[in-house]
């Protein structure tokens, strides 16, 4: 259900459309607005009520018999309407972000760049504030690129991947189904190592072929990411975490259950991972700025890896 | 039943487009329905109020409102007239406009993905040739902006209006209010930062959204500081994250581990069997990369590096007290 502000917005734009076009489908122009015909009919059955003035009973003649809209009494209301400065900056910010992403292929950049500028002018001032919001998109353009000739010709990729969880560089065939960027750039794949979903971040593939086989990913639901990208599940082992005012960045950059503000400033976090030995790597990072309390044998993991790390700088060494 | 706000502000919109003349209020109020009744059944208030949000909303979506004060025998008139309102001519090519609806999906945050698929119906109202089927690519670039300060915070850096809010500093452990006029905000490995002109320190400053406490308020006023032609949000966060540092440390790695780190390296030379030496540039945060490798990891120096992760290894081994 889409709020009044957009909707005003889409019926505005749809009565423009609906002048050019008598008797258009209703699952047509639902698909060119990007959204379901049950939304389309709900504009449609609202349209018949506005008009120029209620009293003088000049509404729109607006109606559909479900399948097809005709508009019976035309006029010329329905220009098509200037951008607004949120729907310019919308649009310019995140294709200059687009544009900037390593390993995009040359032609698509230059669209977009082309594309950017007929924005800029047809939006004119309301452009102006889009100079104002910038975002980065980092990927590692080589790597970027080969998976995205292996996604376009449908074929099967070898990996050496950095395994954080792990420690350790690990060889992996993976059909890749799409890449992801927020910030990093990710590759979404079916790992046929570990016969599974795996999301692999471009800067920790260490070497990528793209093989001559075809790639056959099983057929899957996309996975939703509004959650963020590594969305932990509920059958995960549980690992709490509490830190103090310079580690709640924690809270920040791993999707948790819950984090519980302490007296001192600090968090109680509550977090899944599939792979909790990995976190032992979180614990030696936050050094006196937190601490796994639980599951105990994790906190003992890494102190112990704490201990050994200190042999080295016995007096002496190195 | 109420009349849906979609309704009145589609027929509001509709009024004053089409008058050739600017309306009065009073007008407006006799064509639209559902101001008659908030005027009927509500009073005055209820419909000047209604009136006036209404218009905001519409100037929100991109509207023109002309206001003459002195239109009509001294009441003031309203109009949107068409010329100014009137999308100009764009003309995009097929790739162009492909491009371009890639880009309009990339936006996770509510406000500007209505925004972005806001402008892709005018557009394609307007004639563009957007493809009709929305089959998604298997390139998936997203913005988040799941911090509830970016919103408040997009209006006033556009509408450059000062704002104050809570705001925690990195290992503070408690909030403090800041005053601040809003440059730029700048989206980096999907966190988002704003860079503005601090009001109590006199200065510029970087703030992290996610460390606003509490809401954002607009106030009101111009701002009182210049705002610099170019500002570069990136290079600071960048800085503090530990990029472009210019000094180089030295350390050990295991063999086969640690790839990221020899990833950074500018330099890497085998020691033995078992272990490496690698130069790697000394910026922010280093402390923190090595000690998350523990015994795969030895800093060789410089002095300061190494005794900062030798005393993060004592407090995780608990050989040191642990603030938290």
């Amino acid at each position: 259900m889409s709020n009044a502000i957009d909707q005003t917005r889409r019926m505005l734009s749809l009565v423009t459309y609906l002048r050019e076009r008598p008797g258009a489908e209703v699952a047509e122009v639902a698909r060119a607005f990007g959204i379901t015909e049950r939304e389309l009919i709900g504009d449609l059955n609202v349209l018949p009520m506005c008009g120029t003035s209620f009293r003088g009973g000049d509404l729109l003649d607006i109606d559909t018999d479900g399948e097809r809209i005709w508009w019976h009494n035309v006029d010329d209301v329905a220009q098509p309407l200037r951008l607004a400065a949120d729907e310019a900056t919308a649009l310019l910010v995140a294709a200059r972000a687009v544009a900037g992403l390593p390993g995009l292929r040359e032609r698509d950049r230059q669209a977009l760049t082309r594309a950017v500028a007929k924005i800029e002018d047809a939006a004119g001032e309301n452009a102006e504030s889009a100079a104002r919001i910038g975002v980065t998109f980092e990927a590692e353009g080589t790597v970027f690129a080969d998976i995205d000739r292996a996604l376009s010709e449908g074929r099967l990729i070898w990996l050496r991947y950095w395994s954080h969880g792990r420690g350790e560089l690990t060889e992996r065939e993976v059909d890749p189904i799409r890449l992801v960027t927020e910030g990093h750039t990710y590759l979404e794949g079916w790992c046929r190592t570990s016969e599974d979903r795996r999301t692999f971040r471009l800067d920790r593939i260490a070497e990528i072929k793209v093989l001559d086989e075809p790639a056959n990913p099983p057929r899957l639901q996309p996975r939703d990411l509004s959650a963020g990208l590594v969305a932990p599940t509920a059958d995960d082992p549980q690992v709490v975490v509490e830190v103090g005012p310079g580690g709640r960045w924690v809270a920040e950059y791993y999707t948790h259950d819950s984090a519980e503000e302490l007296p001192d400033g600090g968090l109680r976090i509550t977090l899944r991972s599939a792979e909790p030995a990995g976190l032992r790597t979180l614990a030696l990072r936050l050094g006196r700025d937190g601490r796994i309390t639980a599951p105990a044998q994790l906190a003992e993991q890494a102190r112990t890896a704490a201990l050994a790390a200190l042999e080295h700088y016995r007096d002496g060494q190195v | 039943m109420a009349i849906a706000k979609a309704e009145r502000l589609m027929n509001l919109a509709l009024c004053l487009m089409n008058t050739r003349r600017p309306l009065s209020k009073k007008e407006l109020r006799e064509s639209v329905e559902a101001y008659r009744e908030a005027w009927q059944q509500g009073s005055e208030d209820a419909f000047n109020r209604m009136f006036e949000r209404d218009k905001d909303d519409l100037r929100e979506l991109g509207l023109i409102i002309d206001v003459d004060e002195n239109a009509l025998d001294g009441e003031i008139g309203y109009l949107a007239r068409r010329d100014r309102n009137r999308l100009p001519e764009i003309a995009l090519d097929a790739e162009e406009a492909a491009a371009l609806a890639l880009a309009a999906r990339v936006w996770q945050q509510a406000k500007m993905s209505g925004a972005a698929s806001g402008a892709l119906q005018k557009l394609r109202a307007a004639g563009v040739p957007f493809a009709e089927d929305r089959e998604h690519g298997a390139l998936e670039p997203r913005i988040p902006g799941r911090e509830a300060a970016f919103e408040p915070l997009l209006t006033a850096a556009r509408d450059r209006r000062p704002v104050t809010f809570d705001y925690r500093k990195a290992g503070a452990a408690t909030a403090e209010p800041r005053s601040v006029e809003p440059w730029a905000l700048e989206c980096w490995r999907g966190h988002w930062y704003l860079a503005g002109y601090d009001r109590d320190r006199g200065s510029a400053r970087v703030f992290r959204l996610s460390r606003i406490t509490g809401k954002v308020r607009s106030r009101a006023g111009a701002f009182t500081g210049e705002v610099p032609e170019h500002v570069d949000v990136r290079a600071v966060v960048a800085r503090f994250a530990g990029e472009g540092a210019t000094a180089v440390a030295r350390v050990k790695v295991r063999s086969g581990a640690a790839y990221p780190l020899r990833q950074r390296a500018l330099e890497t030379r085998p020691v033995d069997a078992d272990w490496d030496e690698l130069d790697i540039p000394y910026g922010n945060g280093l402390g923190a990369d090595l000690a998350e490798y523990g015994p795969d990891v030895i800093v060789i120096g410089p002095e300061d590096l190494r005794a900062d992760v030798i005393d993060r290894l004592r407090a995780v081994a608990g050989l040191a007290e642990v603030q938290a």
